[in-house]
């Protein structure tokens, strides 16, 4: 598009006006920042930022490694969590087997108490029956005892013991049904 | 040049931001550069004869490379004593990590940014060296030339657009020319890709015509006003005593656009770098 414009532009011997376009000056222009760009690249940046270059890089290592330390804490943390956690459980499982060991010892020993009472409960019904039993007896025999005592003294002659004991007592038992 | 009589202050102004065969030092001569026969590439016709760009093309590359290896020496040298770069190096080395870390890197990323680094960095000193030749006397602005900014800003749009495919790979670069519109499938989609596609292609081409144009722009921009300014001394250059008022007014306004240019010689180096390097980011990460 400029191309009429760089023709014109050799024609009187100089380049008038800053607005042509000399595609010669183009090439020059390519050629001498090549140039700049290689020599820059090659000899100098290397270099003017070498030591800036190092510096960074070993920044990011070192900021590289305080990440992996910190990922590793990180992961410790949740390590011990993790086990913390894990005991807590035990702990709870323990616990909970003791309570129920402990429970199931009491009913045993209250169930055994609860036995051992009865027994000693009946035991004593038992006894108390035959105390009284006997007690009824020994009454008994005193009454027989005193009446044949009284009888004696009533019909003032000594009767046979062990018949008249019995009419007695066949009397008394008369007398008890009769109660 | 100074002859009032038929001075035209255009001409002048034509003259000295416009190449020339001729290196002038007035009042102690010029310099004729030789002159090549021009080479006929089929209707493109090159003359490669060496210019006063050229000329102070070379002499910026010889400044640049100079002055950046004198800056790494004395880093190298700092370094090896085990202190921090002090002065000229000092400066160097942060004007250099400025250029690679806030242009470079930021703006092409961690992964790709190191690569194209060199060339940010490259064009960044370069183009600044070729904007301060301009401000130095008898100097010149190579950058001031369409030729050398467009050669420079096709080059970035080799770069970007190769670049580009080498990262995209083959189907992710036609992507980036018949582009996917979001929300539509069959044959809208088509039609809008193909339809998309010349503004697409024009777009990849606008970027560095802006880079070319602006780069150029305020190179001679800066000098036309400064010569504009001098030009008045001249217009009124025969009336009297109001002469050297006049004079002493534009003399003083001049050297404020001069460090104004400073600015923008820094200023144009560094939009310029920074551009190419959004420019190859973008096109780095278009998916």
């Amino acid at each position: 598009m400029m191309l009429p414009l760089l023709l014109a532009a050799d024609t009187d011997g100089g380049l008038p006006g800053p607005f042509q376009v000399n595609f010669g000056l183009t090439l020059w222009t390519w050629l001498v920042f090549l140039v700049v760009l290689i020599v820059l690249q090659k000899l100098v940046f290397p270099k003017l930022l070498g030591w800036n270059v190092e510096r960074e890089q070993r920044i990011a290592a070192q900021l590289a490694e305080a990440e992996r330390l910190q990922a590793e804490a990180i992961k410790g943390m949740e390590e011990q969590r993790g086990l913390l956690a894990a005991a807590r459980t035990d702990a709870q499982a323990i616990l909970a087997e003791a309570r129920q060991a402990a429970e199931h010892e009491r009913a045993t020993a209250i169930e055994k108490t609860r036995t051992e009472q009865d027994e000693m409960l009946a035991r004593a019904k038992r006894e108390i029956v035959a105390e009284r039993e006997r007690a009824v007896a020994e009454i008994r025999r005193e009454a027989v005892e005193l009446a044949i005592a009284a009888a004696g003294k009533v019909i003032e002659q000594r009767l046979d013991a062990p018949a008249d004991r019995k009419i007695v007592e066949e009397y008394l038992t008369e007398i008890g049904t009769r109660a | 040049m100074s002859d009032g009589a038929n001075f035209s202050i255009a001409d002048m102004m034509f003259h000295h931001t416009g190449d020339a065969h001729e290196l002038e030092f007035l009042p102690f001569g010029v310099i004729h550069l030789p002159r090549f026969e021009p080479v006929h590439l089929g209707p493109l016709v090159l003359d490669l004869s060496p210019t006063k760009h050229v000329v102070f093309l070379l002499l910026a590359a010889l400044i640049t490379v100079g002055l950046l290896y004198l800056a790494a020496n004395g880093i190298q040298r700092a370094r090896a004593a085990g202190k921090a770069p002090r002065g000229f190096s000092g400066l160097m080395e942060a004007f250099v990590l400025f250029v690679r870390d806030e242009i470079a890197i930021a703006n092409i990323g961690h992964e790709d940014g190191p690569r194209y680094a060199p060339l940010i960095m490259s064009v960044f000193f370069f183009i600044l060296t070729c904007n301060l030749l301009g401000l130095v006397p008898w100097g010149a602005s190579p950058t001031g030339n369409l030729a050398v900014t467009g050669g420079l800003a096709v080059m970035m749009l080799m770069v970007i657009e190769v670049g580009g495919m080498v990262k995209l790979g083959p189907k992710g670069y036609l992507g980036t020319i018949f582009p996917h519109v979001e929300g539509l499938s069959g044959a809208g989609a088509v039609a809008m890709s193909i339809g998309m596609a010349p503004i697409e292609v024009l777009s990849k081409l606008v970027k560095p015509f802006a880079l070319a144009v602006r780069l150029f722009g305020n190179m001679t921009a800066g000098h036309f006003v400064i010569l504009s300014l001098f030009g008045i001394v001249f217009l009124f250059g025969q009336f009297g005593i109001i002469s050297w008022g006049i004079g002493i007014v534009t003399a003083t306004v001049v050297t404020a656009i001069m460090f104004l240019e400073l600015i923008v010689a820094l200023l144009q180096a560094y939009v310029f770098a920074l551009l190419s390097a959004v420019f190859i980011g973008m096109m780095q990460h278009e998916h």
